[in-house]
């Protein structure tokens, strides 16, 4: 069944890219290189699927809090890894699109600076888990860390915007609640934001059973 | 309830009466504190050079290093007030004596009454020395105030859980900015609004916003942290 599914995901990863590039018409309104907008499918499905993965990991960590049950503390810890890995992923992507649109690969936009500011805080969150050996301990505060993000880095999705000013297109589900595109441009980029998140949790998953794995062959040599 | 509430508050009162004891023994903190702000701001004051800088681009400028002076300053005296009851073993008395949220809150008044202090040495000095104007005074005392809040209780939080771990004095500034980043970003902004007169992108509020939400987060999450 496993298998099956991994090889769903992997079809349905090809038809986005496929989707892409053949079958959305593009063309969002007033870009200097239309061509360029194409990255809207992946770089948007990143940036989406890392901020599912920072949800999910403050949701392992509370479960941890309340159950204190290591595979929770686990979940939590690769779920912030790969997080980062598409949340840096996402700042790459859009640095390169920056390049070829506003002419800088960084300049500060806000939506730049906010995800930066949320690296540096996961980032440090890994820092904290590295420095505390006894797993009891590291679990404790690592998920005590993580709740504490989450408080914090919602200012400066609010604030930072308000100081600053963008050229960040709008985003796609925005104030209004509407979405501003053709259906075909539509469907791609939800397939792709759908396909990116089981992405995440197939990764996720795996690299837990490889932890899990590591951690009883280091408890079986001693 | 009213008992235990006047209990609560007492515990909370022996803590904070407890660190400025301990703080008046060896005035370490209090010493750093003063030292680091003032030595930085010896450095900020004359790398600017003689004629300081341009009125035009001061209230942009000025702000931003005021904030890092006191960021730095905190960050270099603060995280004493828990690392030392792990260095000298008093954390498990501690455990014993007094409820986690009173522990939390005596130790955080006690940041804030260092920070309060610190600013007050601190700001005067500096606007003195880089002539920068304040247009609304009543608005840089507030934001003076919720920012030094802020920047106590985030630290006091960070400065628990760093206590813990090893490699403490790197730990505490790489775990504590990315937490008070968004109140760095706010407060220059209402300095800069003070400084210039004009109204900020952000109000007061939002600061107030930031400090009631980081009390609370250290409200419920320093027993997980304090509790083995």
């Amino acid at each position: 069944m496993k298998t099956f599914l991994a090889w769903l995901l992997w079809l349905w990863m090809c038809l986005v890219i496929v989707g892409a590039f053949f079958y959305a018409p593009v063309v969002l309104q007033g870009f200097r290189t239309p061509g360029s907008s194409r990255i809207v499918f992946f770089h948007v499905p990143m940036a989406w699927s890392s901020f599912i993965g920072f949800i999910a990991a403050a949701v392992w960590s509370i479960l941890y809090l309340v159950r204190r049950n290591p595979r929770h503390d686990r979940a939590a810890a690769v779920a912030i890894k790969i997080g980062l890995l598409f949340g840096i992923l996402a700042t790459v992507t859009g640095a390169m699109w920056a390049r070829i649109e506003w002419g800088a690969w960084w300049n500060w936009d806000p939506r730049q600076t906010s995800i930066l500011a949320v690296i540096l805080f996961y980032g440090a969150y890994l820092a904290l888990r590295q420095s505390v050996e006894e797993p009891e301990k590291r679990a404790r505060l690592a998920a005590a860390y993580a709740l504490l993000g989450l408080v914090v880095t919602p200012f400066l999705f609010w604030v930072v915007p308000r100081i600053t000013f963008s050229l960040h297109p709008d985003p796609v589900v925005n104030r209004s609640g509407k979405v501003d595109m053709d259906a075909a441009n539509t469907q791609v980029l939800f397939g792709s934001g759908f396909g990116f998140a089981a992405l995440f949790f197939w990764v996720q998953n795996l690299q837990c059973r490889l932890e899990a794995l590591a951690e009883r062959r280091a408890a079986l040599k001693e | 309830m009213s008992r235990n509430t006047s209990s609560w508050a007492s515990e909370a009162a022996a803590v904070f009466a407890k660190e400025w004891r301990c703080e008046f023994r060896t005035r370490y903190a209090l010493n750093t504190l003063a030292l680091f702000a003032f030595t930085t701001l010896v450095v900020v004051s004359f790398s600017l050079g003689p004629m300081g800088v341009a009125r035009s681009q001061g209230t942009a400028v000025l702000p931003v290093l005021l904030w890092i002076i006191l960021l730095f300053s905190v960050a270099a005296g603060l995280p004493r007030a828990f690392v030392q009851e792990e260095e000298t073993h008093t954390a498990t008395a501690l455990r014993l004596a007094a409820t986690p949220s009173a522990l939390f809150c005596g130790k955080l008044l006690y940041g804030l009454t260092l920070v309060l202090a610190l600013e007050a040495l601190v700001t005067p000095a500096y606007l003195i020395m880089t002539s920068l104007e304040v247009t609304s005074p009543w608005l840089l005392a507030g934001v003076l105030a919720a920012g030094g809040y802020g920047l106590a209780a985030g630290s006091t939080l960070v400065a628990a859980m760093i206590a813990q771990a090893r490699s403490k004095g790197a730990l505490f500034s790489v775990l504590s900015f990315p937490v008070l980043l968004p109140l760095l970003v706010l407060t220059v902004e209402l300095t800069r609004g003070a400084a210039s007169g004009d109204p900020a992108g952000v109000s007061l509020p939002v600061l107030l916003l930031y400090d009631a939400s980081v009390t609370v987060a250290g409200l419920m999450l320093f027993p997980v942290v304090w509790n083995p």
